[in-house]
This record gives structure tokens, sequence and C-alpha cells, in this order.
């Protein structure tokens, strides 16, 4: 059909239309002039017009329903993963969620599934999210995720813990619990908020229906599916837009909302602390403190904002005369529960209580009949007032809190990555990560440069309120320790290095030069050293500190394992593998014993399978490595960076091994887990894509190799500029894969630049150097310059058997090199010495069919021959055939 | 007038109507048009009697999200209801095509309860496609009548909103209404 006819049918169809049933077929025969087909034609539209009952005529909702609907309490397709769906438990936009057991275990879990995933990345990437904001949040009132994966159509999933309970106003309504009984409850439930804002995670919809009380009594925090938006981060303008889209009302229960959600604002910790207060009020008068049922959302948003809520003593009042069981509370203490409960909801967010721990404070100080913090000027909102008042030693991490909360309060989600990021390294002790929160709920506003920058910016305000603390040299201290180990992480060495010096001086004011603390700043000092790549003193520094802390503390202290550990540490990087590995196996007691504390342990075992790895023991390092898994899934969630660390640490096992499949494997799943982690041009990932790119390499993929390689060199320079290894690490492999296309020029280059680095970094001994020759070295080879290529190898066999052993694999490669630049000189008695070698190396440890054993063949058979050894040569010739019919 | 820029017509063409969009948007917007979709489906489902979406609420629901939202979607609310209808439309299709490929590879993650239910979902699943293809043959045919349905079914848009879109009177908005309808209908039966 065409235009023209289509044209002449409607004509038809329309003049035909209006004129009554009957008279139709006439009309349409006159018109139609004996074109059978035309008259068909419009005829069938006019029967269609007729019964309207097409696809066209139902409702979209109906369409819909059946298209992206349908109902799905049907059996699900597979089971997912171990566990057996024993049936729906709940449906939202994003998904489903199902109950399910674990035959092997028995035990009930909740699956959540994002359906339609193909749908549009920034719904997987919500999803991902959830689930990532759930893994660190491992504390026994917030229900944990155990476990996460997607089905063969790409349908992701995770598992959690399923729990059977009671929202927590029913609860305390059938229950009929006393006020003390209620506010007891109310405090297990902030301190799962406070652990969650420990975790830099804000949950955005506390209400009683997502916290349930089991019938053990214990409480647990559901759902966070709108804290999950906070880490959402695929760019600063989509993270507006979904912090503006997602936070309004409509996802919200408007009850328990906050003023700044309402109206769409940023959100921070005291969001948290207005819905706990809401909360409060309900359990403390049985009502919600207004009244929103009958309002539109526009007038429910204007109540929020402006109207306040009848005092919780007076609201009481009137239930009680509802007929709301009495409970008997004199005038004073209602005052305090009115002062505890429209502080915690008041709606300027900074005159909120600064955190869910001083709101827990208060809650406590009323249940101990003292007086409130609250009671003494509202909440201490300003730092200065809040310092000045408070001359009374309290610890240092709740005055950081009070100051940082009180300059700015907003928790500016794009900081997530950086923030998540410095949160995994500085977690290590409670301080630590307590301090590290604080500082990223300080926030700013203003659109700033790269978010680490921002970081920074935080970091150096911290500094400066470190600095006002002349009145606490303790806590200050402490402070500058913290802040130095923090700036450490960061690669930021110059104000890491001042700042542990400034706690070591303080520190050595305050005690004396011989004292616990001291000892603690001396070993932060001494891995600063190594990562500055001054070994001996990192060494001496840290030994040190260890001395001191074994003086002054118990032997099974935490901060004595965590000394020796780092002694162990820097023996390692010294390439003392030996010794490092008794040192870190005494780690490894120390924090295995009971009350050892298991994040140190898992990074202790860690150095100790990269020792076994350097010393060439890949199968105590890949046993040690499995374990560390298994230990870090447990600690941090499937998500984590340690988990990419660890993947990459058994991925390169398997390279060694020549099982790339194997390794590409491991390499992938750790690179996904650390762009997901921490975005795509950053330094981290770009590590990671060095990794697989390595393995690409090895599998002939040099394509795919080179474009990850070049990426991630440029965004490594971009962050640690020209010197630095990471950058060389980068190098080493677009050098190889330059050799592998026969560039020598390109791959010379790279390789001296590698060369270069690693003297500067590292200094004369360390075997990377050696690394950089020995690739140099097969530049030579290639180019059939043969004195060079011996002067290069030769030192790169000196490096590798001083800084790794005699007997190493890189230490036998470099010498099978080695010999084949000799034979190139027909130099037959010294090649006959390095391949012979080499090759006795390689056959103890690696696959007989290796490549380099069978440079290594190749070569002693034309050594033999050129040494007028015939029966030898023939040997290696036979073994050489052999291998290469493999 | 912003529709003038709009290549008219074929379902095939992925959601490129303006060249600058941000593909972020975009995205936005089908995660969000789903979610609505979603909940427009759940409520026909359980034969919510207070549920009164309807395409034309749905869309304007998806409009006010993405209003408030980072760089515009689009030039005017009209513009964006023409896009929104553009993304419904390549959403269902979309989905009915997988829903229709899981059944063949046996990984349906979703199955219905009942007999009727099943024949009734994969039966509208057919007409979706159908009625995708038919579109495309009509926008050869007649591209402002395939841009019409596509924004009146899909998008909710009605008469005089349509109109104005199109440029063109009311009144030729109902004429074409009607025959392409009649059209459609007839194409939807002969593929079954």
């Amino acid at each position: 059909m065409d235009r023209a006819h289509w044209d002449l049918i409607q004509e038809l169809f329309h003049r035909a239309a209006d004129l009554p049933r009957d008279q139709q077929i006439s009309f349409l025969q006159a018109a139609c002039n004996n074109d059978e087909s035309l008259l068909n034609d419009v005829f069938a539209l006019l029967e269609e017009d007729s019964q309207q009952n097409s696809l066209l005529d139902r409702n979209l909702a109906q369409v819909a329903q059946h298209v992206v609907g349908g109902s799905f309490s049907g059996s699900p397709p597979e089971a997912f993963g171990p566990y057996r769906i024993k049936r729906i438990i709940g449906e939202g936009g994003m998904g489903l969620v199902y109950l399910a057991e674990r035959e092997d275990l028995g035990t009930e879990v909740a699956i959540k599934i994002l359906r339609d995933a193909w749908l549009s990345p920034s719904r997987r990437e919500r999803f991902a999210s959830e689930q990532r904001t759930l893994a660190p949040l491992n504390h026994p009132f917030i229900a944990r995720l155990y476990d996460a994966d997607s089905l063969s159509d790409g349908t992701p999933w995770f598992a959690m813990e399923y729990v059977e309970g009671v929202p927590l106003t029913e609860y305390c309504k059938a229950h009929n619990l006393s006020i003390s009984d209620r506010l007891k409850l109310f405090c297990s439930v902030c301190e799962a908020v406070k652990f969650a804002h420990s975790h830099a995670v804000i949950h955005r919809d506390l209400k009683p229906s997502n916290i349930l009380v089991k019938s053990d009594g214990t409480v647990r925090l559901l759902d966070f599916g709108i804290a999950r938006q906070l880490e959402t981060l695929s760019g600063p303008t989509s993270q507006a837009n979904l912090d503006h889209t997602m936070t309004g009302l409509r996802l919200m229960t408007p009850a328990y909302a906050s003023p700044e959600q309402a109206k769409g604002a940023r959100v921070g910790i005291q969001t948290d602390v207005y819905s706990l207060g809401v909360i409060l009020y309900e359990l403390l008068t049985d009502r919600l403190p207004f009244d929103l049922s009958n309002l539109t959302p526009a007038e429910a948003v204007s109540v929020i904002e402006t109207q306040d809520p009848a005092k919780p003593s007076l609201s009481a009042r009137s239930a009680l005369s509802d007929g709301v069981q009495a409970r008997v509370f004199d005038s004073p203490e209602w005052a305090d529960l009115d002062v505890l409960c429209l502080t915690a909801m008041h709606k300027d967010m900074s005159r909120r209580y600064a955190s869910v721990e001083a709101l827990t404070r208060d809650v406590n100080h009323f249940l101990d009949d003292e007086p409130l913090e609250a009671h003494a000027d509202t909440v201490r909102y300003r730092v200065g007032k809040f310092v000045r008042r408070n001359r009374q030693p309290v610890i240092a991490a709740s005055i950081v809190l009070a100051a940082i909360v009180g300059l700015t309060i907003f928790f500016t989600a794009r900081l997530a990555i950086a923030r998540n990021a410095a949160l995994a390294e500085a977690a290590r002790t409670q301080r630590i990560q307590r301090f590290t929160l604080n500082l990223f709920q300080g926030g700013d506003e203003a659109a700033g440069p790269a978010d680490d920058l921002k970081v920074v910016a935080l970091l150096d305000r911290g500094v400066q309120e470190a600095k006002a603390l002349d009145a606490d040299p303790e806590m200050q201290a402490q402070l500058y320790q913290t802040l130095g180990s923090v700036y450490h992480k960061m690669g930021k060495f110059e104000q890491a290095d001042s700042l542990l010096h400034l706690a070591l001086e303080r520190h050595k004011q305050l005690h004396g030069p011989d004292h616990a603390d001291v000892a603690e700043d001396l070993v932060a000092i001494g891995l600063l050293r190594s990562d500055q790549a001054e070994l001996e003193e990192s060494e001496r520094l840290v030994r040190q500190g260890l001395e001191m802390s074994k003086k002054h503390l118990p032997a099974n202290h935490p901060t004595v394992a965590r000394a020796t550990s780092a002694l162990g540490l820097v023996l390692e990087n010294r390439g003392n593998y030996e010794q490092a590995l008794q040192v870190l196996s005494e780690a490894a007691r120390l924090e295995s014993a009971p009350g050892g504390d298991a994040a140190d342990l898992a990074a202790t075992l860690t150095e100790l399978a990269n020792c076994h790895f350097y010393a060439g023991d890949y199968e105590a390092a890949d046993a040690l490595n499995r374990r560390v898994l298994e230990m870090d899934r447990q600690l941090y969630g499937p998500g984590h960076p340690h988990i990419a660390d660890d993947l990459i640490n058994l991925g390169a096992i398997q390279s060694q091994w020549e099982h790339y499949k194997e390794a590409e494997v491991f390499n992938r799943q750790a690179l996904d887990i650390t762009q997901a982690w921490y975005g795509k041009d950053n330094p981290e990932t770009a590590s990671a894509a060095t990794i697989l790119g390595r393995t690409l390499i090895n599998l002939g993929r040099l394509d795919e190799a080179e474009s990850l390689l070049q990426q991630a060199l440029s965004v490594q320079e971009h962050f640690y500029g020209k010197v630095h290894p990471r950058v060389a690490s980068a190098l080493s492999d677009l050098g190889k894969v330059a050799l592998q296309r026969g560039k020598l020029e390109e791959a010379r280059a790279d390789f001296t630049r590698m060369e270069e680095i690693y003297r500067e970094v590292y200094g004369e001994k360390h075997y990377l150097i050696g690394v950089a020759l020995s690739n140099l070295g097969t530049v030579e080879l290639e180019e059939k310059q043969y004195p060079r290529a011996e002067t290069v190898l030769r030192e790169a066999v000196n490096k590798f058997t001083e800084a790794l052993s005699p007997t190493h694999f890189n230490t036998g490669v470099a010498r099978i090199k080695l010999g084949r630049a000799l034979l190139r000189q027909r130099r037959y008695s010294d090649a006959e010495a390095e391949s012979l070698a080499g090759y006795k190396v390689l056959s103890s440890q690696s696959n007989p069919s290796n490549l380099w054993l069978n440079y290594a063949r190749e070569d002693l058979a034309a050594i033999y021959s050129g040494l007028g050894q015939p029966d030898k040569a023939r040997q290696f010739q036979t073994e050489l055939t052999a291998s290469a019919k493999k | 007038m912003a529709s003038q820029n709009f290549s008219a017509g074929s379902g095939s063409e992925r959601l490129a109507i303006d060249g600058h969009q941000d593909r972020h948007a975009l995205d936005q917007l089908f995660s969000i048009t789903y979610e609505e979709l979603r909940r427009l489906a759940s409520t026909v489902r359980r034969g919510d009697p207070s549920a009164t979406l309807n395409p034309t609420a749905l869309v304007n629901e998806v409009w006010l999200k993405l209003s408030h939202s980072g760089p515009p979607v689009a030039s005017s609310q009209l513009h964006f209801k023409r896009i929104a209808a553009r993304a419904m439309r390549q959403l269902l299709v979309e989905a009915a095509r997988r829903r229709g490929a899981n059944k063949r590879g046996g990984v349906a993650a979703y199955t219905p309860v009942t007999l009727d239910e099943t024949i009734m979902a994969a039966a509208t699943q057919q007409d979706v496609l159908a009625l995708d293809r038919a579109l495309e043959e009509l926008a050869r045919l007649h591209p402002r009548q395939a841009l019409m349905v596509e924004s009146r079914f899909f998008g909710g848009l009605d008469i005089p909103e349509t109109a104005a879109l199109l440029d063109i009177s009311e009144a030729t908005v109902l004429r074409d209404w009607r025959a392409a309808k009649a059209w459609l209908a007839r194409e939807l039966k002969r593929e079954h």
C-alpha cells in the first residue's frame, strides 16, 4: 500500500462511517467502482471501527499489567544459588522479595531481586548500591546481607537476614511496655542507626514498620532501600538528580519525614535524628506529632515545615483521656521528655542533637536521673561554645563529632566514593573509624573540584580543629596521629609526616619519651617511611615502637599485635621474606587469640601470603589467600575493595601457574568490584585494570590489553605524577605489548622509564629494578645487541639473587635470558652455566612445557653442540620436541 | 515548534530524539517510567478502587519527578510527553519481547498464576509487538498518524495536546485517530 491508496481508503472510510449501517455497503459499492480490494479494505476498517475492541481501546494500565506486571506468586525459575524459594513476601517498584531457605543449613533468608534489570543502568546501579550499603553493616540490630549474585538471565539478587517480628510501636503497645522499657528499646534502635552512621550510611526512611522487634525482644533495622541512594554515584550530575528525585516525600512515609526531606533539600545524619525523634514521640504518646492523614502532599509538606508539634506531655495527656493506659510521670520528668523529643525534632537541623550518639546520651541521662545535655542551651550547636564549656575530659571522638558536625552538617553524597575509600582504609581502629565518619559529616556545599580533593579539604579543616584544641593536648595528640594516618593512607606523605611528628612531640611532652602512645606514633611514622621507600629507617622505627609497646602493654594487647604485623610488613617490603614470615606468623598468632581483631588478622594473613608468593611458595600463598578471601567476605561483605585485593592475589598465583584463563576470571571480578566501589577514573580501578591487562597479554589479546593499559597509565599519571610505582607498573605491561608487537623502541622506552622510576622510588636493591632490567634484556636480545643484553641481564640476575633468592622464578628466567645473550656471542661455557642454572630453577617449580624452559632447552641443545657434546645436545633436543608436542 | 524536529514513526529507532540529550537523563526517564508503569500495573491487579492512574496521570507523574532534577530532558512539558510516550512504547515493546524470549529460553523469571492470566498476558505481549510493527508500517504510510497514535496511546496525550503537538486542528486529530485506530486494529488481527 502507498500513501495515495491509504488516503483514498481513509476518504471513503470517513464518508461511509457517518452513514447508517445499511447504507454503507451500497455507498461503498458505488464509490469503489468494482474495485473489490478497495471495498474490502474500507469495509474491514468500518468493521473494526464499530467493534472498538482492539488493543488500542484498552487501558494502558491493563496492557502494562500484562507486559511488565503479571502475578508473581508462581514458582520462580531457578533456585537462587543455594537458596530454595518458599514464597513471595514483598513487591516494590524495583523488584520482588522472596522468602527462601538455605537447604544445607536450614536457615531462612529474604531474597531481593531486581526485576527487569536490563531496563537501565541506573536501576542496576541503585540495586547494587543498596547491596553495597548493606554489606559493611554487620551489626546484631541490623538485618544483614548474606550473599549476592545474579541469575543466568542477568537478574541480580541478594540474600539477607529474614526477620520475623512486629513493628516497634505495635510491639510496645501489645506488651504494654513502661516508658523506661520503651526508652531502652529505643536506645537499641539508636545503636543500630549509629552503627550505620559510623559506616557513613544514612537510613533516611526510619519508621516503626522498618524497625521490627523479634519475639526475643531484640530489634532489627530493615530496608536501606532509600539509604542506598547516597551510595549511588555515577557522576556528579546524576547524583544530584537522584538525590532530588528520590528524596522527595513521595518515597518516604510523610509522618516520619524531616523538614529537609519534605523540602527536597540535602539530608544529613540529623535527618535520621529527626525521624528517631518522631518515633520517640510516638513511643511516648502513642500518637504521631502531626496528623497528616487527610492532607494533600503539598499541605503535608507545609505542616512538616512550619507547624510545631504539641509537646509530648500534652499529647500523652490527651491520649490518656482517650483511654490509653495511664503512665504515671510527674511533671519534671515529662518536661525532660518534652525537651528530649523536641530537640531531636527541631526544624532547624543544626539545632537538633548533633548525632544519634548525643541523642542516646540524653536518653540515658534521663533514665539515670541526670540532667539533660539538651537543657543547657537547646543543642550545643556551635563548636566554640561547646569546646569552651566542656573542659571536663570527654572522649576525643565525641568532641570532634560535635565540632565537625557543628560546622556544617550536610552529608554530601558527592563524597561517597572518596569517603568509602577513606573509610575502608581508615576503619582499622574504632577511633579512626569514628573520626573519619565525623569528618565526612562535615560537608561542603559549594561545588568543588574532584572528590578526593574535597576530602583533603575536610581533612585540612580537621587539622585546623585539632590545632585549636590546645586546652586538651592529650586529645590533640591523638587527633594528630589519626589525621596523620589518614593522610598517609591517602598518599599525602608530607602532611602525614608533619602531623605524625606533631603527635610524637605532644605525646613525648605529656608522657616522656618512653610510653605506649609514643610507641604507636613511632610505628605510624615507620609505616609511612616504608611507603616513602626509606626502608632502613622504617625498620628501625617500627622495631623501636614494637619494643616500647611490649614494655608497656600486655603481650596480647592488640596494639602489640598490630606493631608486630607492621614490622612483618616492613621486612617484607625490604625483601627479607624469611624473617618477615616469622614475624608475621607471630602477629597472626597474637591476633588469632581470643580478643584478637579479625580484621587485623586478615590483613596479617594477606601479608603472610604475599611473603610466600614472593618467596616462590605458591601453594602456601594460594591456601592463605583463599582463607583470607573467606574471612574478608565475612568481615566486609562481597563488594568491598579488600575482596578485590584478595581476588587479585589469587589471580597472580594462577598466572604464576600459567592458568591465565583462571587468572582472567579473578582479575575481572576484582576489576568489577573496584570499579563499582571507586568509580571509573580512579587509580585503584586503574591498577585493577592494569592487572587484567597483564593477563590479557599472556592470553595474547593485545588490543584489549593495550587499551586497558593506556587508560590506566593516564589515570595513574594524573593522580600520582610521572614518577610513581603505579605508573611503572602500567609501563611494564605496555612495554610488553610493544615488545610482542615488535615495536622495540617503544618497548625500550617504557622499560627504561620503569627502571628509572623504581630506582628513584626504591633505591638500588629492590627486586622490581630487576624486573625492569630483565625486560630491557629481552628488548636487547630482540635487537641482537648481545653485549648490551648481557650487561643488563647480569645486573637483573644480581638484583633478583639478592632481593629475592637464587632459586626464585625471576632469577631463573633472567639466567635463561642471560644464557641466550652469551650463546649468541658463542661463549658456550659461560652460556652453559647460566642456561643450565636457570633451567634447574624453573624445572623444579614450573610446568614442564613452560615457555622459558623450552627456551632453555633450545639454547642448551645449541650450547652443547657448540661445546662438542652431541649426546647432551640431543638429550635437550628430545626434551624440547616432547614438550613442544604437548 | 519543538515537535518539528522529531523523526516521527519508526519504532525500532532508539530514543535518540534529540541529538544533545543527556544519556543519563534518558536513563532516568526510563527507570522512572518503568517504576510508574509497575505501580500502575499493580494497582490494576489489586483491583484497587482508588486507582485512578491512567497514562496521562502516569506521564504527568514522571514529568513531575524529572522536572525537578538536573539537566532538563525536554524543553517543555509537551515536548517531554512526546519523549515519554516514545519511552513508554519502547519499554513495553522491549518488555514484551523479553518476556516472550524468556518463555522460549526457559529462563523465565516470572510465571503468572492462572491459565487465564497466562493466556491474557501472552496475548497482550503478542499484541504489543504486533502494534509496534503495525505502527512502523503506519509511519511509512503516514508519519503524523503514527506519531499521533504513539502519543495518545502510550503517552496519554489528550486531544488538545495532540493537536498542539502535531500543529493540526482537533477535528483532524479525531478523524486521524479514528482511521488509524481502525487500520491498526485490522493489522493486529491479521497477525493473529
